[in-house]
């Protein structure tokens, strides 16, 4: 035990029966109860000091503005990634549920709406594991790309129409690419987090987008757009 | 097809970098400097360019407010069914072992022993079966209930109020009987049968005594406070004798080893007949004509009296305290 820990006798009726150690006015472990050292993991964080109880239901507030916060963002970068509008939704919908779950042991500092990515991705890529929905999704993606290439001539090309054969190009990235790439370019994400949300490290996340881009890239100058 | 010059692929990734304005300020004039010579790759990054500037524009892209309105109230529905089923524990150390807090919307639903185990794994409310209850980990929220316990366990406070939520009691006759057991209060103890005679199922006491067994809120609920009709303690959320023990001593309770087994030491208590309104010594004339009755023991007068009791009239406890 690192030597700023401090013991601190917890009375009883009974006499002191268990000590409690502590840092920097913090208990982090009860390490003897009757003269026994306690093994096993400890639940930290005590603070120092009687707040007074609140009783409200862990901050049901703050959650509510988490949600108009940011489901509008989840919602659009699910849509973008899973394609199915219903689907998309769904998994929204899991997304916070998930998250109302797990933010009573959330960080106060952590980065909520990195953290809602993460969770939206994992929820993504769990989707997708279904190796027939992921073949499904992506003969309905080339199908789909061949299909407005062959009604529309080079010339005729507008922005519009480019924009709906990104889409289709970007669908049929690889999974990995694709929720790199929406992230990187179209919500701002930093790569950092990226990679977190990816369960890779940043570079590979810089990687998967680059990647990402050289074939959309290629994707387009194939049908002359760009 | 012509192979691609090597300075050209090395040079690729900063390259693209650069096309989408992500590349260091050494790197940009790396690759100024070479598409200021090199027309294939002038190409590329122009068109990495473009491409950047297009995929820009569909980050705007919203979804209509029908749909986003639709899809939130949704969401919201969903969230607030799960509000209404969520139990949120955590396990704290304490003098007593491990203690599993949890608590819902409405209130403190369940304190459980968990003795040296320090994980949910070993609790036996989470692992039972209940379709309208989901138990998650919460954080710091739950804090100040256990600062509320442990001043209990130090002596410092007699009483736990929590708002409680009753849902995990498994019938209508264990909440009735956990109701009656609320009422007995700080350092008074009730018999079994005496709990059974209060709540009308005077014949029933082992019954009373299986609702205590499934209280899903000890220490909270004292039902500690219920003891054997002989004195003895009798039993405890399990085998934990030796708790009840340390919690009745906690509020002043004489106890005693009889023949091994730990009892109260009723003689040196206070009895109090909770529908009379007067408590009497052990001694009193007036216990051996009285008529069988939920009888509750006192440890101390001001117990009784804080309970709204009068001393007996014949006995006179205020004139002979009880020795301790």
């Amino acid at each position: 035990m690192p030597s700023s820990f401090v013991l601190l006798p917890i009375e009883t009726p009974q006499g002191v029966i268990c000590e409690m150690a502590a840092r920097k006015g913090r208990s982090e472990a009860v390490v003897a109860v009757n003269g026994d050292m306690v093994n096993g993991p400890v639940r930290p964080s005590f603070h120092a000091g009687r707040s007074a109880v609140s009783y409200s239901m862990m901050n049901k507030g703050a959650f509510d503005t988490v949600v108009s916060a940011h489901h509008e963002e989840i919602l659009r970068y699910l849509r973008r990634v899973i394609g199915q509008a219903g689907d998309a939704e769904d998994l929204s919908q899991e997304t916070f549920l998930r998250a109302y779950r797990a933010y009573g042991t959330l960080p106060e500092d952590a980065n909520v709406r990195a953290w809602l990515f993460t969770l939206a991705t994992n929820l993504a890529k769990n989707h997708f594991r279904s190796e027939k929905r992921r073949r499904r999704a992506y003969g309905k993606a080339e199908a789909a790309a061949k299909g407005v290439v062959g009604m529309a001539t080079e010339a005729e090309f507008d922005a519009r129409e480019i924009g709906a054969l990104l889409e289709k190009i970007i669908e049929g990235l690889p999974l990995k690419q694709r929720l790199a790439f929406t992230q990187r370019k179209l919500h701002e994400m930093e790569y950092e987090a990226i990679g977190k949300s990816l369960g890779c490290s940043a570079e590979s996340a810089r990687a998967h987008v680059f990647q990402a881009l050289r074939k959309i890239r290629r994707g387009l100058g194939g049908y002359g757009v760009i | 097809m012509t192979k691609k010059p090597a300075l050209c692929i090395q040079i690729a990734d900063d390259l693209l970098a650069a096309a989408i304005g992500e590349a260091s300020a050494a790197a940009r004039r790396r690759v100024d400097r070479h598409v200021a010579v090199c027309g294939p790759c002038r190409r590329e990054f122009h068109g990495y360019r473009d491409l950047d500037r297009t995929v820009s524009g569909m980050r705007d892209e919203v979804i209509p407010d029908v749909q986003l309105a639709g899809a939130r109230e949704r969401l919201e529905t969903r969230l607030a069914d799960l509000r209404g089923r969520l139990l949120t524990y955590r396990i704290f150390p304490s003098p007593l072992g491990h203690i599993l807090i949890a608590r819902s919307e409405l209130g403190i639903s369940a304190v459980e022993y968990l003795d040296r185990r320090t994980t949910a794994r070993a609790s036996r409310l989470v692992h039972r079966h209940e379709p309208r209850v989901e138990w998650v980990e919460g954080g710091e929220a739950l804090e100040p209930l256990y600062l509320d316990l442990m001043e209990y366990l130090n002596g410092r406070s007699r009483k736990i109020d929590w708002p409680v939520d009753l849902r995990l009691v498994r019938s209508e006759f264990h909440r009735i009987v956990l109701e009656a057991t609320a009422a007995i209060p700080f350092g008074a103890v009730i018999s079994y049968a005496g709990l059974a005679r209060e709540v009308g199922k005077a014949q029933a006491p082992r019954a009373v005594a299986q609702a205590l067994r499934w209280n899903p809120l000890p220490i909270v609920i004292p039902c500690h406070r219920v003891i054997g009709s002989s004195g003895a303690l009798t039993g405890y959320a399990g085998n934990k004798l030796g708790l009840k023990n340390k919690l009745l001593t906690l509020e002043g309770v004489p106890t005693t080893r009889k023949g091994g087994d730990p009892a109260i030491r009723a003689r040196s208590m206070y009895v109090a007949y909770p529908g009379m309104g007067a408590y009497c010594l052990p001694t009193c004339t007036f216990l051996k004509e009285a008529p069988p009755a939920p009888v509750a023991r006192f440890a101390t007068r001001e117990g009784a009296e804080g309970a709204g009791m009068v001393p007996c009239g014949l006995c006179r406890p205020d004139l002979h305290p009880l020795a301790h």
